[in-house]
């Protein structure tokens, strides 16, 4: 009998489909809408965006990897995931040395230097993203300036949605257009149905389970109200839902457990609305998110599930 | 439909049952020499009674067991011993072995004039069961007197007969649930009374209606007999599972079934306390499945203990594809096997050939803290901080997120996309604690 290929391995010898790669290649699906949406709003200017954040979180990985003599690894996608949700968190008009910067941050400092995926506490891409905010306050004015680099740069001259939660509401977009408009700001803020669509796939995928995006989204809209704002629109304004969907849920750095999940959803939720109402008008989701990231070594303690048929002492 | 009873978390794997579900039981080739472990249970390993050249008669006790949590083993057929030797079992370990070549011609076993079932005292039956060498026969292979002799002080009111087969591909439990109903209900009427239990339960799958319908027309004489649903999803057999989807009630970590007042015995163990009891046969065959897609003609297998499972892929006509994985007993929680010269053993449950096309060997990867073992953990345990613990040394880190109470279902592994082999991290864990515990 032709027995001479035999593998003698530990139980279990059946496996799932489920597979890194594929996860983070449900990811990038995910994000084709919304990436669509940018691209036809913003044609070539977010066509570089994506172009210079993926291609250098890519190179970068590639060569930390090298460097590290690890194993490349970019098959299994994550810096592709991480160089495209960087893209988005920009705005169209950017200096490309911003990008570089960023992705340099994000896939160097924040997750290869920690040990490569799976060991970064934070956000890659949002650490990228806070890094250059606060480096070059490009964002401050949305005028293109830069802080890195002289000013003088040619850039878009509008408030953004989230100026008027400040301010009032007279003027601001409509509900429908925060949906599905173009309204200036990152040039994933052209509609949040893209995004919502994008996140029920990865919740039908399995890649993503709901805890903690309705969470967030939940606790930003009924506190808001409290605090006398409009919870709708700051549910469906700035970069809460991209936040909410496919930021705070990254596996690497969200907790393990539901209750953990639901914390981490509170604390994110609370200091999206304080930021938003209480400090600057930018960069409130990303601050928010990379605080709960510092959370979850705890939370997942916390919140280490009860053994079955465990009895807690009284 | 109302929702069937089951138990938190599981996966849910390709079953495969289909294979082998429709082929009724038959008996296995009788080999050329078949080796018998002197131990092939939980417990101490016997001492041969029998020695080089002795003839021996097919049921004859040829090891006895040193202790009580042991027992005894028979000889599967009528022959001349050839050796007492070493032989490697299942799980690569040597064990001290009885060799045995068959006769040309083996008589048909002998059956004891029957006895009144419904007069046997608990007593009699525990030590039926000793006698007849009775082992756990879902796979795990604990002696069953000591498992129907339950502390004093811990009271059983119910026992459950697992017949839910959980496992993928194997489906001797099936065939015989129904081939042999009525004898699964009689040995496990006996199983209550040795335990002075009120009921006995049966806690089937959802995917072997036709052996519920069998078992609820026959038990339907029984008040005592209750017949159960459940969910199809991995592991609903595993003991604490069973008892909880049945019963609700919850085993205590480090605890036994007793704890919470249920024995579980699984169902071909039904069948040879009955066979034990009624015709004083003991346990020196059982029915294998031999399935899997590198099986030519997959069949449910009566064989004798101790036959190699060689013998048993030729009555099965051999293999086909490309075989890469040999297992014996599940593919969830059975051992790979480097070729087909183990013997069967009273545990074991199938032999299951995986060809290249379904074993997925993918190269293990970095943990990305996705949660899904977490999830999937029916003790609610959390794998990846085992596992994070076993590759730092630190094994009290390990104990403290549930290393000890893992009973290795190997659903972590199954669900996680990163490829690690969680249960191979916690048998390091459990060796290691174990070994510190003693110092």
């Amino acid at each position: 009998m032709a027995l001479n290929n035999l593998i003698v391995t530990p139980p279990p010898h059946l496996k799932s489909k489920e597979q890194t790669a594929i996860a983070m290649r449900d990811v990038l699906i995910a994000l084709a809408p919304i990436t669509i949406a940018a691209l036809v709003a913003f044609t070539y200017n977010a066509l570089f965006n994506i172009v210079v954040c993926v291609g250098s979180a890519m190179f970068f990985e590639w060569a930390a990897r090298k460097i590290r003599k690890k194993q490349v690894t970019l098959k299994d996608g994550s810096a592709a995931v991480t160089g495209l949700l960087l893209a988005l968190l920009l705005p169209a008009k950017i200096h490309w040395l911003n990008m570089i910067i960023a992705s340099f941050v994000a896939v160097v400092i924040v997750k290869e230097l920690m040990g490569g995926l799976g060991r970064n506490i934070f956000n890659p891409a949002l650490f990228g993203f806070v890094f250059i905010l606060i480096g070059s306050g490009f964002l401050a004015s949305w005028t293109g300036h830069l802080g890195f680099l002289p000013a003088g740069f040619d850039g878009v001259q509008t408030a953004t949605p989230l100026a008027y939660i400040k301010h009032g509401l007279d003027g601001a977009p409509s509900y429908a257009a925060l949906l599905f408009a173009n309204y200036g700001g990152a040039i994933s803020e052209v509609g949040c149905f893209w995004i919502l669509l994008g996140g029920a796939y990865l919740i039908y995928r399995k890649v993503i389970n709901w805890v903690i995006p309705v969470t967030i989204l939940a606790t930003v809209f009924i506190l808001a109200y409290i605090l006398g704002s409009d919870g709708l629109y700051h549910i469906l304004a700035g970069g809460l839902m991209l936040g909410a969907f496919f930021m705070a849920t990254d596996w690497v750095t969200s907790p393990m457990n539901r209750w953990g999940q639901v914390v981490f959803g509170l604390i994110i939720g609370i200091c999206v609305v304080l930021i938003r109402l209480y400090g600057g008008p930018s960069g409130a989701v990303a601050y928010s998110i990379l605080i709960g990231n510092a959370f979850v070594p705890l939370l997942d303690r916390v919140f280490k599930p009860k053994r079955f048929g465990e009895v807690v002492a009284a | 439909m109302a929702e069937l009873k089951t138990f938190q978390g599981g996966i849910h794997p390709p079953y495969h049952k289909e294979l082998a579900s429709g082929k009724a039981i038959k008996p296995a080739p009788i080999p050329s020499e078949v080796i018998i472990h002197l131990q092939q249970h939980i417990g101490a390993p016997c001492e041969p009674l029998v020695s080089e050249g002795d003839r021996v008669e097919v049921g004859q006790k040829i090891g006895e067991a040193q202790a009580f949590v042991s027992a005894p083993v028979h000889a599967s057929v009528s022959g001349t011993v050839k050796a007492i030797t070493e032989a490697t079992n299942f799980t690569g370990a040597k064990v001290r072995s009885v060799v045995i070549t068959p006769d040309k011609d083996q008589p048909e076993f002998a059956k004891k004039p029957g006895k009144d079932l419904e007069a046997l005292t608990a007593e009699e039956i525990r030590e039926i069961a000793k006698e007849a060498g009775l082992v756990g026969m879902g796979g795990a292979a604990f002696p069953t007197h000591v498992k129907i002799t339950p502390p004093s002080d811990k009271p059983i009111d119910t026992v459950i007969v697992n017949a839910c087969e959980c496992e993928p591909f194997l489906t001797c439990d099936h065939r015989l649930l129904l081939e042999r109903t009525d004898d699964i209900i009689a040995g496990a009427r006996l199983l209550k009374t040795a335990v002075g239990a009120g009921k006995v339960v049966f806690g089937v799958e959802a995917n072997k209606m036709d052996a519920v319908d069998a078992l609820r027309s026959r038990a339907s004489s029984y008040p005592d007999v209750e017949v159960e649903v459940l969910e199809v999803k991995y592991p609903e057999g595993a003991e604490k599972m069973l008892i909880f989807a049945l019963t609700g009630r919850k085993v205590p970590p480090g605890k036994l079934p007793s704890e919470v007042g249920c024995l579980v015995q699984n169902v071909g163990t039904a069948v040879a306390l009955y066979e034990a009891a009624a015709w004083g046969k003991p346990l020196y065959e059982r029915v294998v499945t031999v399935t899997g897609p590198g099986v030519r003609e997959p069949a449910n297998l009566l064989a004798r203990i101790g036959t190699p499972i060689s013998v048993l892929l030729e009555a099965c006509g051999g293999l086909v594809g490309n075989p890469v994985k040999l297992i014996m007993g599940g593919p969830m929680t059975g051992w790979a096997q480097p070729d087909a010269s183990a013997p069967v053993v009273k545990g074991t449950s199938g032999v299951v050939v995986l060809t290249s096309d379904v074993v997925d060997l993918g190269e293990e990867s970095e943990c990305v803290r996705c949660g899904k073992c977490v999830e999937v953990c029916p003790m609610f345990l959390s794998p990846n901080f085992i596992v994070q613990s076993v590759r730092r040394g630190q094994w009290d880190k390990a104990e403290m997120w549930g290393a000890l109470d893992c009973f290795e279902c190997g659903c972590c592994s199954y669900q996680c996309p990163a490829y690690i082999p969680h249960v191979q991290y916690v048998r390091k864990a459990k060796a290691e604690i174990a070994a510190l515990k003693k110092k």
